[in-house]
């Protein structure tokens, strides 16, 4: 036997394995790449904003030296952005492959060795570069005399490196939730995090303008003593002066940096060792039931009742219905309140709740994926599809016109404009009716599939339908209530029209109620007679 | 019986420039367990979505139990019951949810649809995780919760596509029971595969089908004929016999490596 004197490969040495792994990285991002011209273009250009972004974020700091409260906005920036570093793989998991370290499980490797080469090829890319960017231009902005520099380069490429080692120690011990299903479902409500996120950066930029930098302090003042805030707060110390206190921030961010080595490389070793979450058996704990049972009860029975339960449990349920449903309540509330606090707002600015959950009613079958099916095979004639339209139109109705309300009134009551309640009321109303007729015309007319997984929400190809759906839709929606909006204008500005401007709540309603059920009407009708081009329509996600 | 349970007339489908289906003739007779077999890509799944009424045909015309399924929908589409392939389910429904909802779809009685609900979960072995979503089931519990939503209203004809498609041992043996126990009452199960010795053990009525037409049908032992097994039967059929890839791997196994 040959086999058996033929010595095994050697295990790689971390000089060996470094480079394979900077090249795995590379060819990932260059075979990303290559997939399609569409991606291509993507990438090239969140590249080029980025590293716009980079570079004027870059100047911005250099022209912040001298700035009395300079070290502590940068100190901030620096906390928000170890904050991004951290939170980053939770959500956006599935753009690097490199980061599941689960896929190197087969190759003969040491953690030592393994560790080094991970961290030198997640050096790789536009995210290390961006932070890179940063830190120096804050070193330039914040850094004052020689001792200075020296402590600024060090805690510049300590900063960084605590930066990504935090981002890979994340990555590793949540592998098991990444890879997994809820993970999954974690990623898809991540644009919400995002969306929010920007509210609150707007929110604070708001204040910053009126009340100076010199309100960041405070939080500064805890904040350089936070890695990699400490890199900042060091480089800001040996400018002033305190040596010592330099040296202990310095030393905090490298005493960071050890420590996250060391976490990220005991989860490696784990993860490396341990059976993977496919071989494990699914989490056996029962889906729970919230409200659901008791709903039902409420619900009326047969067809109406049973299709308002299942749109119910999916705004609850599913990630992307649930994040679209969170989006349209959380804008719906924001914007008319928001503007009414800062005393610019109208209490007509409330119709915005009613516009974003009426956007729900659109490309109803798209929300069911290809389980579209199993609601085909149940609708014979215009009948079941009117029932089944009008099910999910109620379902939606449950919810929207509370809120709808809530809102309005909460907005009228911070602006005191009480007068203007009813036919802000009213034209929320016939708004919303506006928008199910439409919705449900358009669901039946123009369908599209809603990729289940990553962020779009049309498919590649169904673009220009989504586009017809929605724009069209939201255009012939404002076209029908335009009877109602001009009635209001008219009231508002025609002499003795104040007495009678109540009248436009019952009329309204009146005329959405009209709008749903006409619109309900034409859409049955289509639905029935194209169920199988709308379930080809809605199966390519 | 005498009757046919399937008629199917000229069916024509073309994606593009590809023909999918190509002038299928078939008859299948009620209240037999009838195998459509035939390689990956012969056109079984587009068939079978035709025939049950979730792809509309270029050309030609379906019956099923004796009603036109694109002009009569109200009558077939009671007295069938579908497993596709391919397609999701409502996968955020727990398996019990996913029931309870296709059941009073249909418009049968609450209290009907979770009696016969509960006793299908534990025929089919579900009933230890009929309050899990059904995203988190596996291969095996995926096709039996579809199977069981097919069977709810007892439909007069069940189509199966590729029921057995990556189902393990214990499951397969599970739908077989059931599926046998369906037909013994009467009642005619349709399923396509690519598994011929699944085939040859179930059915007793077989069509074989590639490059979109029916190349034979009939009896289980006439499509037989003289061959060993439906296997080499099947192989002659579609002009796969006697091609041997053994030859050119002279360096696979044993030996230098």
């Amino acid at each position: 036997m040959t086999a058996a004197t033929a010595p095994g490969p050697a295990a790689p040495t971390a000089a060996s394995l470094t480079p394979v792994l900077v090249r795995l990285k590379l060819s990932l991002l260059r075979n990303g790449l290559r997939q399609s011209g569409g991606r291509t273009a993507a990438w090239i250009a969140s590249a080029v904003v980025v590293l716009l972004f980079t570079v004027l974020q870059t100047l911005g700091l250099i022209a912040l030296r001298g700035h009395a409260h300079a070290d502590a906005l940068i100190v901030l920036m620096a906390a928000v952005l170890g904050l991004g570093w951290a939170v980053m793989p939770l959500f956006f998991n599935s753009g690097d492959e490199t980061l599941d370290p689960t896929r190197l499980v087969m190759l003969p490797l040491r953690p030592q060795p393994l560790v080094r080469a991970l961290l030198v090829s997640s050096l790789v890319g536009i995210g290390p570069l961006f932070t890179l960017c940063l830190f120096a231009g804050s070193v330039v902005a914040v850094a004052h005399g020689a001792f200075a520099f020296v402590v600024g380069v060090i805690g510049a490429v300590l900063a960084l490196l605590v930066c990504v080692t935090l981002a890979r120690a994340v990555a590793a011990a949540n592998t098991r939730l990444l890879t997994s299903r809820k993970g999954r479902d974690l990623a898809v409500l991540s644009g919400l995090v995002v969306a929010v996120g920007a509210q609150l950066v707007n929110f604070g930029a708001q204040r910053l303008g009126t009340g100076g930098l010199a309100q960041l302090e405070p939080a500064a003042d805890v904040l350089r003593w936070v890695p990699p805030g400490t890199a900042v707060g060091a480089m800001a110390a040996a400018s002033d002066g305190e040596y010592g206190i330099a040296l202990a921030q310095l030393a905090l961010t490298a005493a960071a940096l050890v420590v996250l080595l060391w976490v990220w490389s005991r989860h490696l070793t784990r993860l490396m060792t341990s059976p993977d979450g496919s071989t494990l058996t699914a989490d056996d704990r029962p889906a729970r039931e919230r409200g659901s049972a008791g709903l039902s009860r409420w619900l009326p029975a047969g067809r109406t009742g049973t299709t308002m339960e299942r749109t119910l449990r999916y705004v609850w349920r599913d990630p992307k219905t649930k994040s679209a449903w969170v989006t349209a309540l959380a804008i719906g509330l924001i914007l008319p309140v928001f503007n009414a606090w800062q005393g610019t707002g109208s209490v007509y600015f409330s119709c915005f709740a009613a516009g974003m959950l009426g956007i729900q009613m659109y490309n109803q079958f798209g929300q069911d994926t290809s389980a579209f099916w199993l609601v085909a095979m149940t609708i014979s004639s215009p009948r079941d599809a009117y029932v089944e339209l009008r099910g999910r139109a109620l379902a939606l109705l449950l919810v929207t016109l509370p809120y709808a309300t809530l809102v309005t009134v909460v907005t009228t009551a911070m602006l005191g404009d009480w007068a203007a309640l009813p036919p802000a009321l009213g034209l929320s109303f016939a708004l919303l009716g506006a928008m199910l007729a439409t919705g449900a015309w358009t669901s039946a007319r123009f369908p599209y599939s809603i990729p289940q997984e990553g962020f779009k929400n049309v498919a590649p190809g169904q673009v220009g339908l989504a586009w017809i759906s929605i724009v069209g839709g939201m255009a012939g929606a404002a076209l029908l209530c335009a009877p109602v909006i001009a009635a209001t204008i008219w009231l508002n500005v025609s002499a003795g029209g104040e007495g009678w401007r109540w009248l436009l709540l019952p009329v309204g309603a009146a005329y959405g109620a009209a709008l749903t059920l006409l619109g309900l009407r034409m859409a049955a009708p289509r639905t029935a007679e194209r169920l199988p081009e709308i379930l080809a329509a809605v199966s390519k996600g | 019986m005498g009757e046919s349970a399937v008629r199917v007339r000229g069916l024509w489908k073309r994606f593009g420039r590809q023909v999918a289906v190509a002038g299928v003739d078939l008859e299948l007779p009620a209240g037999k367990f009838i195998g459509l077999v035939g390689p990956n890509g012969a056109g079984k799944t587009t068939t079978l979505s035709m025939v049950t009424g979730l792809l509309r045909p270029d050309q030609g015309s379906v019956e099923v139990v004796g009603h036109d399924v694109w002009r009569d929908p109200v009558e077939v589409k009671a007295r069938i019951g579908v497993l596709p392939e391919g397609l999701r389910l409502f996968e955020r429904l727990s398996g019990r949810e996913l029931l309870a909802y296709s059941g009073r779809l249909r418009g049968l009685p609450g209290a009907e649809v979770d009696k016969r609900a509960t006793q299908l979960l534990d025929v089919l072995d579900l009933a230890g995780s009929q309050h899990k979503l059904v995203v988190d089931y596996s291969t095996g519990m995926r096709k039996k919760i579809g199977l069981a939503a097919a069977l709810l209203h007892n439909p007069e004809v069940l189509f199966l596509d590729e029921p057995f498609e990556g189902v393990d041992p214990v499951s397969a043996q599970t739908i077989r029971g059931v599926l046998e126990r369906y037909t013994a009452s009467g009642a005619t199960v349709v399923f396509s595969s690519h598994v011929m010795e699944l085939v040859e053990s179930l059915c007793d009525w077989v069509a074989v089908m590639a490059a979109g037409r029916i190349r034979a049908t009939g009896p289980l032992a006439e499509v037989r004929g003289d061959a060993p097994s439906l296997q080499q039967a099947f192989l002659e059929l579609v002009g796969a016999g006697g091609r041997d890839a053994g030859s050119d791997l002279d360096w696979l196994g044993g030996g230098v490596r």
